[in-house]
C-alpha cells in the first residue's frame, strides 16, 4: 500500500539528479529490488510508468535486477542504482 | 546528443502518505491544505455485481485496524435493504464485537501513535526504551480487544465470522468466561489509562466544532441510533445524503465531506460521540471522565487522547455487561430472502460515523454501493484546525513546526495516522 509514496520519493530523486546534471530527458533507469521489497519487476514497472508520466523520465527504459537473497542487508529496500540522461 | 550515466545507489524511501501546504501572508495563515497521496482504491466500484452476502467480507478489507466497523455498517445496510432486523443475543454479540474493535483500535492510537507525541518521542519503539511499562499496558489492552475479535470474528484482523443476518458460529457461555477474566484486567488498565492520559500536558486549544454522531435511546452508540449534531440535526441514517455530501478536491485522493446546506465542515469521532452522548456512558466511565477533568463535552482536539481512554473503559465495561447477560441464541443467524431495494446504515467506527448505502437487484446482487468513511468527513475540520493553530507556531524551527502539525493531524486519528509521521510540510511565506 506504500508503492505510490515510495515511487513519488524515487521520482523526485530521479528528477533532482537529472536537473542537477542539466539533463532534458532520462533515457535509462537501473533499479535493484530487494528480495523482501514486496515488489515484482512487473508491479514495479506499472508504478514507475504511472509516476514517470509527464516527467523527464517518461518513456525511460527500465532495467530491473531482482535479488533473491533475503539475508542481503538491503533485502527490504528498493535501490536506484543509476540513471542515464540525455543532455 | 550526449548521454551521461549517473551512478547513485540511492535507497528509495516511503515519502509520506500525506502532505500539508500552509500559506502565510503578512504573518497570518491564509490557507492550510491537507493532501493524501494514497492511491484511490475503488471499493465501491468493485462491490458492484457481487452478492449482498459478500459485502461484509469485501468491505472488511478496507481497513486492518477497523474491519468490524466496515462489516457492521455493511450488514446493517443490507438488513435494511432486505427488511429484516437482528435482535436479542445476536444484536448483543455485534455490540460485543464492536467493543473489541474500539479497545484494540483506541489502544493502538493512544499508546503507539499519540503518546509518543505527548512524551516527545519519534515513535513507540523509541518511547519503549524509557517507558517500557506504558507500551506494555498499551499492547496488553490491544490484545484484550483482539481477543474479542478472535473469539467472535474467527481471527483478530479482518474477521470472517460476520454475516448478513448474524454470525456463522456463535460462542458458548463457556468460551466467553476466560474472555471476561481478561476484560476485567483490561478494565483496570483502561481506568489507569484515563488517569494517566489526564495528567498529560495539553495545549489550550479549542475549536467551535459542529459535532455529528449517532445517538441511541438508551445506549452509547455502536450500531444503531439517529444521526444527531450539536447544532440541531436529527436524521435517520437513510437521510444522511440529504444533509451531507462529499467533494473531490484536486490535490488529494481522499474525498472531503461537507454539510450540503452551507458547505461547512463538521466533526465525527470520539470528541463528537462523547460530547453528544456523555449521559449514555456507564457510571464508571462517566466518573472516570469527571475525575480526569473532562466536562460533559470536550472541544479540545489534543484531549481526544483522554476521550479515547474513556471510550476504552466504556467498551470494557459494556463488553463485560454483555458477556454476563449472554444467553446462547437458538440459531447463529436469521433467514434472509433476497429482494430488490435500497438499504442505509451508519455505525460508529472508532474514528467516527461510517455510512454505507447499497442498492440491490431482485436476486440480491449489489447494483450500487456508497461508503462514506470518517476520515473523509473530518478532512475539512483537520484543515480548519491547522489553519487556526499554525499561526501561533510560525516562529518555531521547521522541524518543531512539522511535529506540531503532525500532532494536530494525529489528534483526529485519521486513516493516515501512522503515516503522518512522514508528513511533507510545504510552508509558503509569500
Amino acid at each position: 500500500m506504500h508503492e505510490a509514496s515510495l515511487m513519488k520519493g524515487l521520482m523526485r530523486q530521479v528528477e533532482a539528479l537529472a536537473a542537477a546534471e542539466g539533463g532534458r530527458r532520462v533515457r535509462h533507469v537501473a533499479i535493484w529490488l530487494g528480495a523482501l521489497s514486496h515488489f515484482s519487476p512487473e508491479h514495479f514497472t506499472a508504478h514507475f510508468v504511472a509516476a514517470a508520466a509527464g516527467t523527464r523520465a517518461q518513456g525511460a527504459r527500465l532495467e530491473i535486477t531482482l535479488s533473491d537473497d533475503p539475508s542481503h542487508p538491503a533485502a527490504q529496500d528498493v535501490v536506484l542504482e543509476s540513471i542515464e540522461i540525455e543532455a | 546528443m550526449t548521454t551521461k550515466t549517473i551512478k547513485v545507489n540511492y535507497l528509495a524511501r516511503v515519502e509520506g502518505e500525506g502532505g500539508l501546504r500552509v500559506v502565510v501572508r503578512n504573518g497570518v495563515v491564509t490557507k492550510a491544505e491537507l493532501s493524501i497521496f494514497e492511491p484511490p482504491r475503488f471499493f465501491e466500484a468493485f462491490l458492484r455485481g457481487r452478492a449482498f452476502s459478500e459485502a461484509p467480507d469485501i468491505t472488511a478489507r478496507i481497513c486492518g485496524i477497523c474491519p468490524v466497523a466496515y462489516q457492521m455498517s455493511a450488514v446493517h445496510a443490507m438488513e435494511d435493504a432486505l427488511g429484516v432486523r437482528v435482535t436479542g443475543a445476536l444484536r448483543a454479540l455485534r455490540r460485543l464485537l464492536y467493543c473489541g474493535e474500539w479497545i484494540e483500535s483506541h489502544a493502538l492510537h493512544i499508546y503507539l501513535l499519540h503518546a509518543p507525541d505527548f512524551l516527545g518521542y519519534a515513535g513507540a519503539v523509541d518511547m519503549a526504551r524509557e517507558h517500557r511499562a506504558l507500551v506494555e499496558t498499551g499492547l496488553g489492552l490491544k490484545q484484550a480487544g483482539n481477543a474479542i475479535l478472535t473469539l467472535l470474528g474467527g481471527r483478530e484482523v479482518h474477521p470472517i465470522n460476520v454475516r448478513v443476518g448474524g454470525f456463522y458460529r456463535m460462542p458458548s457461555r463457556r468460551e466467553l468466561a476466560p474472555l471476561a477474566e481478561r476484560l476485567e484486567r483490561a478494565r483496570e488498565a483502561a481506568l489507569a489509562t484515563v488517569r494517566w492520559a489526564a495528567g498529560l500536558d495539553f495545549p489550550e486549544r479549542r475549536h467551535d466544532y459542529h459535532f455529528v454522531a449517532l445517538r441511541h435511546a438508551a445506549e452509547y452508540p455502536f450500531n444503531e441510533g439517529r444521526i444527531v449534531s450539536s447544532r440541531g440535526l436529527d436524521l435517520s441514517p437513510a437521510e444522511f445524503e440529504d444533509s451531507f455530501e462529499e467533494d473531490h478536491v484536486e490535490r488529494s485522493t481522499a474525498l472531503h465531506a461537507h454539510l450540503k446546506a452551507d458547505g461547512s465542515s463538521y466533526l465525527v469521532g470520539p470528541l463528537a460521540r462523547y460530547s453528544l452522548n456523555f449521559d449514555r456512558l456507564s457510571p464508571l466511565a462517566q466518573a472516570a471522565a469527571r475525575e480526569a477533568g473532562l466536562g460533559a463535552t470536550c472541544a479540545n482536539p489534543f484531549q481526544s487522547i483522554v476521550v479515547r481512554a474513556v471510550e476504552v473503559l466504556y467498551a470494557c465495561d459494556e463488553a463485560l455487561r454483555i458477556i454476563a447477560a449472554y444467553e446462547e441464541p437458538d440459531h447463529p443467524s436469521i433467514p434472509l430472502t433476497p429482494r430488490a431495494g435500497i438499504g442505509h446504515a451508519a455505525t460508529e467506527a472508532p474514528r467516527g460515523l461510517l455510512y454505507h448505502r447499497y442498492r440491490l437487484t431482485e436476486d440480491g446482487a449489489i447494483a450500487e454501493a456508497r461508503i462514506v468513511p470518517p476520515t473523509s468527513q473530518n478532512q475539512a475540520s483537520i484543515e480548519a484546525d491547522l489553519k487556526n493553530f499554525v499561526g501561533g507556531w510560525l516562529d518555531l524551527p521547521e522541524e518543531e513546526l512539522r511535529h506540531r502539525c503532525e500532532q494536530t493531524v494525529r489528534n483526529y486519528d485519521p486513516c493516515i495516522s501512522c503515516s503522518t509521521h512522514f508528513l511533507r510540510l510545504e510552508l509558503d511565506r509569500g
